[in-house]
């Protein structure tokens, strides 16, 4: 029945001559594990098209959504997140084996007479694996994939005289948004996928037409191996093996929460994937004019050296032994990329961290002279005065609380550099009785800015304080009333979870967030007992541990449970709490993006992980020692098979 | 060399002897001389020109390893393709109560359509909406509450004060003022939703009905 099935088919289409043609070949000097390399891309690639295929039923390309229909995928269907952890491992995975391929083929003089066109079609299929490698990224529109949209297409924009056309047309506009986050969803999803696609087959059929090379050694060629099926047994085991480690990597490693997009955000460091640090750190050693070289012309330049190798490379020795520039050269690519990569990795720009070890002798290095301060710095200060929450104790021109005195231009007369500086950092040194928290985790630059600001109030430049209001994306939306902590009456929050509730923010974000806005009342990691007269509890609520009340292991009610705090405020139970809880959202002090950031570290010092799977299908763990003892016991079956079958 | 290298590195963590990897005669079980020996040979035979020489046991065997090792992949593969295909399909969302307004000011037996803000959690997006609810006030403490959708095929019925009727306009099914089909294709009587008061507050589990069938059963 199969054989009239097959001949019914073949009468109508050359089902025989195709499958001969795809497997029927000698190999020179037989099967080898040197050529599986050329199997597992194309492998890899497969696995890379359906599970990214698969994505779409989950995944939007819209930058409100992108970042949420992800999260949902990972944490929300079941084994969501194996798919997306197969795609994102399976891109690294690829990306290696393109480059363990394309060193096989170079390293054994392969891409030589009669194979240059074969080398061409490779090399194409590098710099599209690279651009996928790229683009893909960008796609779920988070930090890291905002800061890479943001630097690549900016890094287009350094060529001369058409970066800026090069930038405008990646963007899609004058600026990174939607049209952006399109572009590259159409890049990485139909355009790149196509080209590779269409030339892996013109790759195979070069490779079909011209053969595996074989040993480079003339003697070791003359004996001949077939291809089916003692070659694809070689491949099939090594995609066993890599699909496993895919696995595992899935299972333990996860895929990377970064957080929401958040252009104002300023802690991130944003940093490429780590195939492309090597480029990365390349780029930094060029600077003003010469930047176009390390962004466009090195890349460049090697890509250009890699396509052209079998052009000027002419000779017929495919020895490595003898070949002994090549090999040089290779080895310092290797080396190149390798060496860059990790000192890339290790490369800490220049992040200005909360510094708690900064004493108030360290302001004393600042100017004294009230005429070095400049507008900027005062500009600053006043919109520090109220993301740092002053402003919910301290009135400043009509607006502001009552809990600290105004910061009135008499109140603050006399008051030296010096003696603000201490009274932020250490209150009690001035006033031993003083409730205000300590502001020992601003950094100094931030403290000297707000310092400038409470200077220019005492020297009467109240103009900067009215700039502030206009400058500040914080102002009220009742425009004249009071940022008015104090309006809710009743114990507790007011109103719902906000925005940020269901947004997977980042532990490590989260954190900055925390030791400039919350460190100061709730404590340094939450744990310390500030002071509250007039509230019943008599200090600030500990977030760490939290209350039992907001408590929960499941972070998705946890987090609706602290964020109406964080968006609205709360004032706590008491005849009249010298501090209340600020409306950080409510009053725009803090982005619904670091609200997020600072709710999943709030979970992670209470042991609760935000990104925990809510549907995994199966525990990540459990699939992979199954799959491991499946494809063991599998494995070991075929050798006691095999020795009892001979 | 490094072929060889590969081929033992390979043949040890797969648990495979090298007996089916790449001797020159189906060699069995034991691990072989020439298969760890610097001469590494080619399956196909020594003797040039034996080089496709079929040596079938082995190689079938081979096959039968590589379609088993494929359909084991393909097997483990299928388990999140089919895993995400499902995903949400079939889960039940719990119905919470809603808050549709005050009541006090309602007129006793008048079919009133109140609108309220409903939040909803489909997948990812959570957003506010607005649902509506046909109430009808009988007393105080007493009403009735209808789904606005009609159940013949889901359209949204209005209420004709001037012959007291509910009339759909998409098919002509027209129902009495407590729910009962007086007309048109309508299989079923109007669903009603339960409600509690809160003072006079009404507070609805809003949910929809499958239309079409005589029977009332939630999507």
């Amino acid at each position: 029945m199969p054989a009239r099935i097959t001949r019914w088919i073949n009468e109508r289409w050359p089902l025989d001559a195709v499958l001969r043609w795809s497997l029927v070949e000698e190999i020179p000097g037989g099967a080898s594990y040197a050529y599986i390399f050329g199997s597992l891309v194309l492998l890899t690639f497969l696995l890379q098209i359906v599970t990214g295929v698969w994505q779409f039923l989950y995944f939007v390309p819209t930058t409100s959504r992108a970042y949420d229909s992800l999260n949902y995928l990972r944490l929300e269907v079941p084994f969501g997140w194996l798919i997306h952890g197969l795609h994102y491992w399976g891109a690294s995975a690829m990306i290696i084996l393109v480059g363990l391929h394309l060193s096989q083929v170079f390293i054994w003089g392969a891409y030589k007479n009669p194979r240059e066109l074969t080398w061409v079609l490779g090399v194409i299929q590098l710099v599209l694996t690279l651009a996928l490698g790229f683009t893909g990224p960008i796609l779920p529109w988070d930090m890291r994939g905002y800061w890479e949209a943001e630097v690549g297409t900016s890094t287009a924009g350094t060529v001369p005289y058409l970066g800026i056309i090069a930038k405008n047309l990646l963007q899609g506009g004058a600026m990174l948004g939607q049209m952006t986050l399109s572009r590259f969803f159409f890049l990485h999803v139909a355009i790149l996928p196509g080209l590779l696609l269409l030339s892996v087959a013109l790759h195979l059929v070069a490779f079909r037409k011209t053969g595996i090379s074989g040993p480079w050694k003339e003697a070791k060629r003359k004996d001949l191996g077939p291809f089916w099926p003692d070659q694809v047994y070689k491949d099939a085991l090594m995609m066993l093996i890599i699909f496993v480690i895919l696995v595992g990597l899935c299972a333990f490693g996860g895929t990377p929460f970064s957080g929401p997009a958040d252009a104002l955000e300023t802690f991130y460091t944003p940093k490429p994937e780590w195939y492309f640090l090597f480029l990365y750190q390349t780029f930094k050693a060029f600077h003003g004019v010469f930047e176009p070289v390390g962004t466009i012309g090195i890349p460049l330049f090697v890509t250009l050296l890699l396509f052209l190798l079998p052009f000027y490379d002419r000779s017929s020795e495919r020895s490595p032994f003898r070949r002994t520039t090549a090999m040089a050269c290779y080895a310092v690519f290797v080396a190149w990329v390798i060496i860059f990569a990790i000192v890339g990795d290790y490369s800490k720009p220049a992040v200005v961290t909360a510094s708690t070890t900064a004493t108030p002798e360290s302001g004393s290095t600042f100017s004294s002279d009230p005429s070095s301060q400049s507008t900027a710095n005062i500009k600053q200060g006043a919109q520090l005065f109220t993301s740092l929450g002053c402003i919910g104790c301290h009135r400043v021109k009509r607006r502001g609380g009552i809990i600290g005195p105004e910061l009135s231009a008499e109140l603050l007369k006399g008051r030296s550099r010096q003696w603000l500086i201490i009274q932020i950092r250490d209150p009690k040194a001035h006033f031993p009785n003083s409730i205000m928290p300590s502001f020992t985790s601003i950094t100094d630059r931030q403290l000297n800015d707000v310092v400038d600001f409470l200077l220019s109030i005492a020297q009467g430049k109240t103009a900067s304080a009215e700039e502030k209001t206009s400058a500040t994306p914080s102002a009220t939306p009742s425009p004249g009333g009071p940022t008015a902590p104090l309006r809710a009456e009743v114990a507790g929050p007011r109103g719902s979870p906000g925005p940020a509730s269901s947004v997977i923010g980042n532990a490590d974000l989260g954190k900055y967030v925390f030791d400039q806005n919350c460190a100061s009342c709730h404590g340094p990691q939450g744990t310390d007992k500030v002071q509250n007269p007039g509230s019943a509890a008599g200090t600030v609520p500990s977030l760490n541990p939290i209350s039992p009340a907001l408590f929960s292991k499941e972070a998705p009610t946890f987090t609706n449970n602290v964020d109406p705090y964080i968006q609205h405020g709360s004032r706590p139970v008491g005849p009249n709490p010298s501090l209340h809880m600020l409306p950080f959202g409510d009053d725009g002090s803090l982005t619904q993006q670091r609200i997020a950031n600072v709710e999943t570290y709030i979970l992670s010092l209470n042991g609760v992980n935000r990104t925990q799977l809510i549907h995994p299908g199966l525990e990540p763990s459990y699939f992979f020692w199954l799959v491991l003892i499946v494809f063991g016991v599998a494995l070991f079956g075929f050798r006691v098979w095999n020795g009892r079958r001979s | 060399m490094i072929d060889n290298l590969f081929g033992v590195i390979f043949s040890y963590a797969a648990f495979i002897p090298p007996g089916i990897e790449g001797t020159p005669r189906y060699g069995g079980a034991h691990f072989s001389n020439s298969s760890l020996s610097p001469q590494f040979v080619p399956v196909g035979g020594k003797s040039n020109g034996a080089a496709l020489q079929p040596d079938p046991p082995r190689r079938d065997f081979l096959k039968l390893v590589i379609g088993a090792m494929s359909a084991l992949v393909a097997a483990a593969l299928a388990v999140p393709l089919i895993g995400t295909i499902i995903g949400p399909s079939f889960r039940k969302t719990g119905i919470e109560w809603t808050k549709v307004g005050d009541t006090s000011s309602l007129a006793v037996e008048e079919p009133i359509n109140m609108k309220f803000p409903y939040k909803t959690e489909d997948a990812y997006i959570r957003e506010t909406v607005t649902h509506s609810v046909w109430v009808v006030k009988h007393s105080t403490k007493d009403l009735t509450v209808f789904s606005p959708i009609c159940v013949h095929l889901g359209c949204h019925f209005d209420w004709h004060p001037e012959i007291k009727e509910f009339i759909c306009p998409c098919h002509g099914s027209v129902y009495s003022i407590t729910g009962k089909v007086l007309g048109g294709p309508a299989p079923r009587p109007l669903d009603t939703l339960p409600w509690r008061l809160e003072e006079s507050d009404l507070y609805v589990k809003y949910e929809r009905f499958q239309a079409g069938i005589p029977e009332k059963i939630p999507v």
